[in-house]
């Protein structure tokens, strides 16, 4: 059985509190509405008893992603550099633009486009913030960063969030 | 006979309705998606074929060419980059001796803003904040495009309709879902993406004039309305989950 601990969606939240009586840790007791994770215990009862079903039980540990091949990765990538030329371009016309139905439709397909790449990056071996690769991708850049970069940032990073394949 | 939105599975059906699909106006849009006539295509044998379980099923690629392409997109003028910075290529770890796996100031931006949304969706707010602090880096010394026009983009997205077929191809092969998953919205989205630039390049500002333009923030799917759809054409997300494109800078 996975180790969960349960979250809260405020958005989906009614206060119908129910699962302030079933919580047997009061882990669901807060003022901010935000479950306190350290006193959870992830039974999971808070989230059967909610009536909106805004409780969802998330995993501590997150399974590796299926491993990529060169062939497709290749086919990935390609495909995410042609879309985030359309991305660029189309920032730097809605930017010059006056016209305002071109500013607006450039700024959508921009923004279409960025959520396009972000899809394909994704499958191409970056699907998880804590996986290998992201590990190792975070790792050389601190080693060698690039100038301007935030090496902070990604130190903090690494900390934060274990490896999930080691 | 019945005709198929290549964007968003929508049947016409000649036996059902009173004007056949032929006789249409070239101005008629799609009911549910708004996509244009010329993004239909006459069903060839089973409905089947743009269902989204059965990826191998669909049509080729160059079959389904929208019918008008842009006057002035040449396809082979794709937008070239500026004078690339010494950070354009930065080693990633997987295979050093490869050019496969050194990516670009954008695709690392766009790998970011990715993992800055996956902490978001795992409830860490403060990592999703510091992957999204590493995309503003990557965006912001990705270098200019310096023929950045409307006919690039169109032709951008037309030669893109086509590399979904590629990497459809190479998926199957590798039996990966996941990839072969993008391909099924990124596809339709890019399509409809491709349809509006065109027939902005034709129409001019009376296409958006008193109107307003969505995109699915799940998606990516645009759609030119006052109100944004009740559910995503493309990926079924609820009105919400779509945001209104302001004017200004």
């Amino acid at each position: 059985m996975m180790k969960t601990f349960a979250v809260r969606n405020l958005k989906l939240c009614t206060k119908d509190c129910l699962c302030l009586y079933v919580c047997p840790s009061g882990a669901t007791d807060t003022e901010n509405s935000i479950i306190d994770i350290s006193k959870c215990t992830g039974c999971g009862v808070c989230a059967d008893a909610c009536p909106s079903g805004a409780i969802s039980m998330v995993p501590w540990f997150y399974p590796p992603q299926q491993p990529k091949k060169d062939s497709v990765c290749y086919a990935l990538n390609a495909l995410a550099q042609s879309k985030l030329d359309a991305e660029k371009s189309a920032l730097q016309i809605s930017a010059s633009t006056d016209k305002d139905g071109l500013a607006r439709l450039m700024k959508a397909v921009a923004k279409s486009e960025r959520l396009i790449a972000e899809d394909i990056m994704r499958e191409a071996g970056y699907m998880l913030p804590q996986s290998h690769n992201t590990h190792v991708l975070l790792e050389s850049l601190i080693k060698n960063p690039p100038e301007g970069f935030p090496v902070e940032a990604a130190e903090k990073l690494l900390a934060m969030l274990p490896d999930n394949e080691l | 006979m019945r005709y198929i939105c290549m964007i968003c599975g929508y049947v016409y059906d000649d036996a059902k309705e009173k004007v056949p699909f032929e006789s249409l106006p070239a101005s008629w849009k799609c009911p549910l998606c708004g996509a244009a006539k010329s993004d239909f295509k006459p069903e060839e044998t089973p409905v089947s074929k743009l269902s989204d379980k059965d990826n191998s099923q669909e049509v080729p690629a160059s079959k389904m060419k929208p019918v008008s392409q842009p006057a002035n997109a040449n396809p082979a003028s794709a937008p070239t980059k500026a004078s690339t910075p010494p950070t354009a290529q930065i080693d990633t770890p997987a295979d050093k001796d490869s050019d496969l796996k050194k990516l670009s100031p954008d695709q690392l931006s766009a790998l970011c803003s990715n993992l800055a949304r996956g902490c978001e969706k795992q409830y860490k707010p403060e990592e999703a904040g510091l992957f999204r602090e590493l995309a503003d880096y990557f965006a912001s010394v990705t270098p200019a495009i310096d023929d950045a026009s409307v006919e690039n983009i169109a032709a951008l997205l037309w030669s893109d309709i086509d590399n979904y077929s590629g990497l459809r191809a190479a998926a199957d092969e590798a039996s990966d879902r996941g990839a072969a998953r993008v391909c099924v919205w990124g596809e339709r989205v890019t399509r409809m993406l491709s349809s509006l630039v065109i027939r902005y390049l034709n129409e001019g500002e009376a296409l958006l004039a008193d109107t307003n333009i969505w995109v699915c923030t799940v998606c990516g799917f645009v759609f030119i309305g006052d109100e944004a759809p009740e559910l995503c054409p493309v990926c079924k997300v609820p009105a919400w989950k779509f945001e209104k494109i302001e004017g200004g800078k």
